[in-house]
């Protein structure tokens, strides 16, 4: 018998009570709470009680053991009902036994109270005019509960110290009180395992409103570390965290906001070796990665394991976002973009700038549609773009449908995952060990960058990224080597990958790019 | 010649220096009309590498345009 219990048939509290018998015990004290006709000023006709159980008996049997341990009865229980109520009938008892009757009243009372304040069980009210509605018992109402309530009770408990045994427990009531969402609603995302690929400006809202949302197994795929640069638009991280992998950090601090909920840090590229084991560790994967190659890794992957995809892309300004629906006969990423984009050809955070709030509002809009899938709340975007321009906060939903490739769930577009990029395709030189060895220097900045940062040595050649692409190889000699470089190593990695598929082997990409150079070629 | 408004997105708006302009153009298609823009505004992403849309639908580089009619362009965009 469980010292707190859920009953979804009427309570007989002569059997209640008898189930407390104990010939040592010289007193007995119960609690029980009626259902009322009236509620502020309402007439109420009969009522429904929903908990989000699994969290609710844990909490109530934390409160029973609190009690007993701090008045020192013999025994105690609680049981709630569960379902529709009619008037007059009991909701809830409360039963205690003890040596003497103070001991009994004061724990009684307690974990009545406790109960009230702690326990996620919501009402909804059937009023006589015909309405209802959902009333969020005490919890909703006091935040500073503890506090308060430690000062305002006869049975206070400074004596023993602090208010409460552990750290006060996750309370979903603002969420739960959304007659959509609920104690069911509840479950569901309690029970509910998602993939978010990306801890960056993206990732950081993403993580933290599922984490917030009580989203049962939070999986964070990232191999980057937190760097400076990351910190105004990803408040997952502070300065001290440089260095440290984003996932691991990332999990640290969600599992802080949320210790009720499983995140599980993947320091690891989402890569064509490990995206079908990834993706299978969720129900719908969040694509908040900040690269086409990996984007388009996210779309096949979910559409090969038929899951959603909820995916995002900043700009600047500006973002996109679209969801994926294989499961449902809508279009993926393919539909839209048949050729997958190379990275390179338009610019990223690091080349082209990004507010912090651009992200924030992108990951949030993907957290929402999560929640909306997860919920099954209406209004999700599906077969469409939503692209948002946050300067003139005009947002357009352009409509992409499902393409003539995409049948019976899969797309013919996507043959299987695609494989990685040539492992050495980046080098990390300094410029002049790099043109001492003999490497032939191909520079795609724009025309106006190279001119507002020269490289200080002009035997390198200017071919701008988008050029490169459209014209290579032209007359670039197979057998010679090339280092192709840019500002920050995005461009020149795409461009040596094109390079590569163009026939030249020996290409390769300034790691880091020109920021990363400790000195110039001739400046020494 | 129809008068046509036209939005751009990303780096199509940094190099057009806009995010928006009407204009009147004699482009027969969506085509036609990004070359005509491109020439103008330096455009640096070939076609294929980007959407257009022609009033809040996404539409194929054949459209014919007509009067009034609203064109976005979007290029693909990674950032996160």
């Amino acid at each position: 018998m469980s010292a707190f219990a859920f009953n979804r048939e009427p309570l007989d509290p002569a059997a209640l009570a008898a189930g407390l018998a104990d010939v040592a015990a010289g007193g007995y004290a119960s609690f029980e709470g009626w259902v009322r006709n009236e509620n502020e000023g309402r007439e109420v006709q009969r009522l429904d009680y929903e908990a989000f159980e699994e969290l609710a008996l844990k909490e109530g049997e934390r409160i029973v053991a609190e009690a007993v341990e701090r008045f020192g009865v013999r025994g105690a229980r609680c049981v709630h009902r569960l379902g529709e109520l009619a008037l007059g009938e009991l909701a809830v008892w409360v039963g205690v036994s003890s040596g003497h009757r103070a001991e009994a009243f004061a724990a009684c009372r307690y974990i009545i109270d406790e109960v009230k304040h702690r326990v996620p069980i919501w009402k909804k009210e059937h009023y006589l005019d015909g309405d209802s509605g959902w009333v969020n018992c005490e919890r909703c109402a006091e935040a500073a509960h503890s506090h308060a309530h430690g000062h305002a009770q006869p049975h206070a408990h400074e004596a023993g110290g602090h208010a409460h045994a552990g750290p006060p427990a996750f309370d979903y009531s603002r969420q739960m009180a959304l007659r959509e969402v609920g104690a069911a609603g509840q479950r569901r995302l309690a029970g509910a395992s998602v993939v978010v690929v990306g801890a960056g400006g993206l990732g950081c809202p993403v993580l933290s409103y599922l984490a917030g949302a009580g989203v049962g197994t939070l999986h964070v795929v990232d191999a980057d570390t937190v760097d400076p640069s990351n910190l105004h638009r990803q408040p997952l991280f502070s300065l001290a965290d440089t260095g440290r992998p984003k996932a691991e950090v990332a999990a640290e601090r969600l599992s802080a906001l949320n210790p009720g909920i499983r995140v599980q840090p993947h320091v690891t590229r989402f890569s064509a070796d490990n995206a079908a084991q990834l993706v299978a560790l969720g129900e719908l994967v969040v694509d908040c990665s900040d690269n086409f190659a990996t984007k388009f890794r996210v779309n096949d992957a979910a559409v090969l394991a038929d899951k959603p995809a909820v995916l995002a892309s900043v700009y600047q300004y500006e973002g996109q976002l679209q969801v994926v629906r294989p499961d449902a006969d809508g279009s993926c990423l393919r539909c839209l973009w048949p050729e997958a984009t190379r990275d390179g050809l338009v610019g990223n955070c690091a080349e082209s700038g990004v507010l912090g709030p651009v992200p924030a509002v992108l990951g949030g809009l993907q957290a929402m549609e999560v929640l909306k899938l997860l919920l099954g709340l209406p209004g999700q975007l599906r077969d469409e773009v939503l692209v948002l321009d946050l300067l003139s906060l005009e947002q357009r939903r352009l409509r992409a449908p499902r393409c003539g490739e995409c049948r019976g769930g899969t797309c013919r577009r996507i043959a299987g995952l695609a494989p990685e990029p040539e492992e050495d395709l980046e080098l990390a030189l300094e410029l002049g060990e790099a043109i001492a060895g003999g490497y032939e220097i191909i520079d795609v900045r724009e025309f106006d960058e190279a001119a507002r940062d020269p490289l200080g040595w002009d035997g390198a050649r200017l071919w701008p990224v988008a050029k490169l692409l459209a014209e290579a190889p032209g007359d670039l000699d197979p057998a010679r080597r090339y280092l192709v470089l840019c500002s920050h190593g995005v461009r020149s990695l795409a461009a040596a990958q094109h390079l590569r598929a163009a026939g030249i082997a020996a290409a390769y990409s300034l790691a880091g790019g020109l920021r990363r150079q400790s000195r110039r070629a001739a400046g020494g | 010649m129809p008068r046509l408004r036209l939005k751009y997105y990303a780096l199509l708006r940094e190099q057009a220096g806009c995010s928006e302009e009407q204009v009147e153009t004699a482009a027969s298609d969506a085509a036609s009309l990004y070359g005509e823009l491109a020439a103008r505004h330096g455009f640096s992403l070939p076609r294929e590498q980007l959407k257009v849309a022609v009033n809040t639908e996404f539409a194929d580089w054949s459209r014919v345009l007509a009067d009034g009619d609203e064109v976005v362009f979007i290029p693909p965009v990674a950032g996160g």
